[in-house]
């Protein structure tokens, strides 16, 4: 479990993170989403002690994690997976790291054989890609068998059958009832990994919820083509729905597709489609953080 | 923490770029060898007293020193700048959430990795320089050093030891200024400037500020922990706190920085009374005495100021005499061991004039040491008893009965009244045993604990009688070409005989070979011998004047001639000698006369009243008609060519009318350190005599003529005095120097 109540961050004059509060629940994969920018790497880095917060608490497991003794065992956390030493071999740096916290030799087998870098143990990690180099970060999150994971980007630099072993890994993870946060800048992506989404935009909260609710909260109505859209809209009104009438079809609003279906067979009239309609995610994140986006190109006059 | 630290210690053993850099530390023992060989080279070219002035290498480790250091603090740098620069610092600190424990982490394997590579190199240091130096090694330098020192030296191996316990303190320098300059270029930068440049710096300043601040430079640390030879003016106590508190210092800014978040203030406060309490250890006083007399500038450098004393000092609070004093301060180059003090011979020659005329031999010692002398109660001009009633005498006789001894005990006592009616006191208390206490008094207005001394000449008396009764404020005391208080007069005439007699046949050695002497051709000890022989039953005259020479007379007169020849190869006082006896010998003492004349405005050797002062309250006079008489059978039995001749002072002291204050006792041996002697072929025996009454003490032999080594500037006898001075080495039985070869 992952706290984070009232965090607020300056760098100088500029409002990194403002009055932030939410949580991550354990046994669920939360995606942690904003737009390059929204604060999301500032708020791991406060959570792993790395910053200090100028407001508010991030606490793991209802600690501060710069109290943690051994905090590998408890939290796991990839960063920056280039923020490791090119002259050591893969398994010397895992050592490196379990040492500090006690963890045993065997871990760092294990590890390197569960992200798939078994192979490769012995070899210098300069010479890894930027793929080889994010799977030794997870495997450096492992290492201490957490129950609270954190990733920042994780999948960057990652091949699509990497990017599937990592939405698994992930999927297992969360089941094994571990805490997991995932941030991202792609909605895409969080779509299909995440269980929870907590959305900042310029630093402030602006959606926290599950995704279902996301995708319900998004809901656009049904689109209906009909041989006679003219009478189906009057049926429908009268039955209570709000129909717009559009190009090639009618947006109807307050009537699920199947009650659509009825009054149309009732009234005789042959439906063409009848398409439920939803903003895709990628939209709704647009108009989530539209007015947050703080690198955004520069919208047309 | 264990964890931590382990972990560190795996981070720097992963790291094939910690060995590289370690491997090419090696470079400080190819730079000593090399540096060496460059010495040699000119070592080599030079001969003689230009040897003497090479400057010590010491252990060796010389220039590769700091190079090792830069190269441990660079790994310790590296520790930390690396993480900096590749971002591991963050997946470091993730793991290791508390930072202060994340950097002092480093420090366990950082400290075990350079101890033992720093001790490595040392010893590697010091044994590619013994081996290119060679037997070079062992020559004594001027500034009392060797040109190497080997671990068999005192203090060496606690030196390489002290050396090699720096490396792994500079590291941590380097750590710290790594966590606050986190960038690697810029640390090594700083390093640099902190191990190299500075010390160049240093060096330009004008001194004492050279010396001041080159004595906080690392690479001058471990030699002052040990109080070795090298330039720095800290106590041993405070280098000590300065090399700690670099590595506390850089590592405090270490610790601050890396707490960005504000947690800066525990470290602060911890690093910042460390350094307080050793920055207090720093300012302990290094032996500097508190001088309580007002030093005055009187000339040049030298500083003057005076004392009073009781001028009898079994009266300490009656009648007063101020006695002059004065220093050449040290140079402030070195940390400062005491004050030497320069007896004056004579007696009644002035220690301040010494310095005035001869001060600049004393410049080596005067790195380590003030160096103060006296014109001590009984120089002859001081004044208090007319000059001229001191700088002359009556003419010694030898007399050949008991009734001839009374009256000359009777011409003797008048004569002294002429001088004693003016200030009987002061006239009564002008023996050597006055004038040790009157430096006692010195002492204890210069605020030291202990004097070490060069004694030359007379001073020898002095200084034994000091030794005597100051035991435990004598540092060292080195006796050059000194006075024997302590013998009985059959030694003393034995050795005295010996040495002139060695003298002698060396004249007649010369004689034979150089045509320059007057008897050239003849037996210049035959000659001699028949002249004084003669002269002893119908003394000589000389032409034109009412004077006569006795067989004794000649030989009162010859005896400093010949054992001063005056500079080589013309040895011109030993020409004089020769022409003198050679006219002598037709009948005219003309010549001896012409030698005595111009010194003393007298036709004989007069008996000096202003050396007698002291001579006869010192104790030199016979104890009865019976012992001269015994001592004057012993010389004609030992010295055919000068029987007599050491009757001469003696003789000067029957019926002198204050009585004797300072006769001659044993030293207390057990109390006081071995002493070093240095004499001429005349004085050498002598000296010799003396320090052996100090078990360990040892001397030094010049194998040449004159009187007086150290003043007259001896290299290589300065160089084996200045070892003893500074360092308390003394030389091994049979050293010798021999004189400069005139080209």
């Amino acid at each position: 479990m992952i706290d984070v109540s009232g965090l607020t961050m300056c760098y100088g004059d500029a409002l990194a993170v403002d009055d932030l509060s939410f949580t991550v629940k354990p046994g669920l994969v939360t995606g942690f989403l904003g737009p390059n920018g929204a604060g999301k790497s500032t708020t791991m880095r406060v959570i792993l002690g790395l910053e200090s917060p100028d407001r508010g608490i991030a606490l793991v497991g209802d600690r501060p994690y710069d109290s943690l003794t051994e905090p590998m065992r408890q939290v796991g956390a990839l960063l920056d997976a280039a923020a490791v030493h090119g002259g050591r071999t893969a398994a010397a740096h895992l050592w490196c790291l379990a040492r500090s916290n006690g963890i045993g030799r065997g871990r760092v087998g294990e590890v390197l054989e569960q992200v798939g870098l078994g192979e490769v143990a012995g070899r210098r990690i300069a010479g890894f890609s930027l793929g080889m180099r994010q799977r030794l970060g997870i495997a450096a999150a492992l290492l201490g068998d957490p129950g609270v994971l954190m990733f920042d980007e994780p999948v960057n630099g990652l091949d699509p059958e990497g990017i599937r072993w990592f939405r698994m890994l992930m999927r297992r993870l969360a089941g094994e009832g571990r805490t997991v946060l995932v941030s991202s800048h792609l909605m895409s992506e969080m779509a299909l990994i995440a269980d929870h989404v907590v959305v900042i935009g310029r630093g402030r909260l602006i959606t926290d919820t599950t995704m279902p609710e996301l995708v319900e909260r998004f809901e656009r109505g049904v689109l209906v083509r009909a041989a006679d859209q003219r009478t189906l809209a009057v049926v429908l009104r009268a039955d209570g729905a709000s129909v717009s009438e559009e190009e090639d079809g009618l947006s109807v609003n307050g009537l699920s597709p199947a009650r659509i279906g009825e009054l149309a067979l009732a009234s005789g009239i042959a439906l063409r489609e009848l398409t439920p309609r939803s903003a895709s995610l990628e939209e709704a994140f647009m108009e989530l953080t539209g007015e947050s986006v703080e690198f955004g190109a520069e919208k047309a006059a | 923490m264990t964890n931590v630290i382990v972990s560190e210690w795996l981070k720097l053993r992963s790291l094939r770029s910690n060995l590289y850099l370690l491997a090419f530390s090696t470079l400080s023992v190819l730079l000593c060898a090399g540096v060496m060989f460059m010495v040699t080279r000119g070592f080599d070219n030079q001969t003689g007293d230009d040897r003497l002035v090479f400057e010590s290498m010491g252990a060796g480790l010389g220039t590769g020193l700091p190079v090792a250091c830069f190269v441990m603090a660079a790994l310790g740098a590296l520790s930390i700048t690396s993480e900096y620069a590749t971002g591991h610092i963050h997946t470091s600190l993730v793991v290791v959430p508390r930072r202060q424990r994340f950097l002092f982490g480093k420090i366990p394997a950082l400290v075990a990795v350079t101890l033992v590579t720093g001790q490595a190199l040392v010893f590697a240091m010091h044994v590619a320089a013994r081996a290119v130096l060679g037997d070079r090694a062992g020559q004594v330098l001027l500034d009392g050093q060797t040109l190497g020192a080997s671990l068999s030296d005192p203090g060496v191996l606690t030196g390489l030891l002290v050396a090699g316990a720096a490396m792994p303190l500079v590291a941590l320098v380097g750590l710290g200024l790594g966590a606050v300059i986190r960038s690697t270029a810029g640390s090594l930068v700083a390093l640099i400037m902190i191990l190299f440049v500075l010390p160049v710096v240093a060096q330009t300043l004008p001194s004492p500020w050279r010396s001041w601040i080159g004595s906080f430079m690392v690479e001058n640390l471990p030699d002052q922990i040990i109080a070795g030879a090298a330039p720095g003016i800290l106590s041993p106590l405070a280098a000590c706190a300065v090399l700690l508190a670099y590595p506390v210092v850089a590592l405090t800014g270490g610790a601050v920085a890396i707490a960005v978040r504000g947690r800066g203030a525990k470290p602060l406060v911890v690093g910042g009374l460390l350094t307080a309490l050793l920055a207090s250890v720093m300012m302990i006083p290094s032996g500097a005495a508190a001088s309580t007399l007002p030093w005055k500038s009187c000339g040049g450098e030298l500083e003057c100021a005076s004392i009073e004393v009781p001028v009898d000092w079994s009266k300490p609070s009656g009648r007063k005499v101020s006695i002059q004093v004065a220093r050449l301060p040290a140079t402030g180059t070195h940390r400062r061991i005491g004050t030497v003090f320069a007896i004056p011979g004579g007696p009644g020659g002035s220690g301040i004039e010494d310095l005035k005329k001869r001060g600049g031999g004393f410049s080596t010692l005067r790195q380590r040491f003030d160096v103060v002398s006296d014109a001590p109660r009984n120089t002859t001009d001081l004044g208090v008893i007319p000059f001229a009633c001191l700088s002359t005498g009556p003419w010694i006789t030898v007399p050949g009965s008991r009734a001839a001894y009374d009256r000359l005990a009777a011409r003797n006592r008048a004569s002294a009244e002429q001088c004693r009616r003016s200030d009987p006191e002061y006239f009564d208390n002008l023996d050597s045993g006055s004038v040790a206490r009157d430096i006692e008094a010195i002492r204890v207005a210069l605020g030291e604990d202990t004097l070490s001394f060069v004694a030359t000449s007379y001073g020898g008396v002095v200084a034994t009688t000091y030794a005597r009764l100051f035991p435990d404020r004598v540092r060292a005391l080195y006796l050059d070409g000194s006075v024997d208080h302590l013998a009985d007069h059959a030694t003393r005439a034995r050795l005295r005989s010996e040495s002139i007699e060695a003298q002698f046949a060396r004249f007649a050695a010369w004689c034979e070979s150089a045509a320059l002497c007057a008897l050239h051709g003849r037996d210049a000890g035959a000659v001699w011998r028949a002249l004084t022989a003669a002269a002893d039953r119908s003394p000589v005259p000389v032409k034109g004047e009412r004077v006569t020479y006795s067989g004794f007379d000649l030989k009162v007169t010859a005896s400093a001639d010949v054992t001063s020849p005056g500079p080589a190869p013309d040895s011109p006082h030993w020409q004089r000698f020769a022409r003198a006896i050679d006219q002598a010998v037709r009948g005219d003492a003309s010549g001896f006369a012409d030698i005595v004349e111009p010194v003393t405005k007298s036709l004989k050797v007069p008996s000096f009243r202003g050396m007698n002062v002291t001579h006869c309250t010192d104790g030199l006079a016979f104890g009865s008609y019976e012992e001269f008489r015994r001592m004057k059978r012993l010389g004609e039995r030992i010295s055919p060519n000068f029987a007599g001749n050491q009757l001469w002072h003696p003789l000067a002291c029957v019926g002198w009318p204050a009585p004797v204050t300072n006769p001659a006792a044993p030293l207390p041996a057990d109390r006081l350190p071995p002493l070093l002697g240095a004499g001429t072929w005349t004085d050498h025996a002598v000296v010799a005599n003396i320090v052996k009454a100090v078990p360990g003490s040892s001397t030094v032999r010049y194998n040449g003529h004159g009187h007086g080594l150290y003043l007259s500037g001896n290299q290589c006898t300065i160089s084996h005095a200045n070892r003893y001075l500074t360092y308390l080495r003394l030389p091994p039985p049979g050293t010798a120097c021999e004189p400069p070869t005139t080209s």
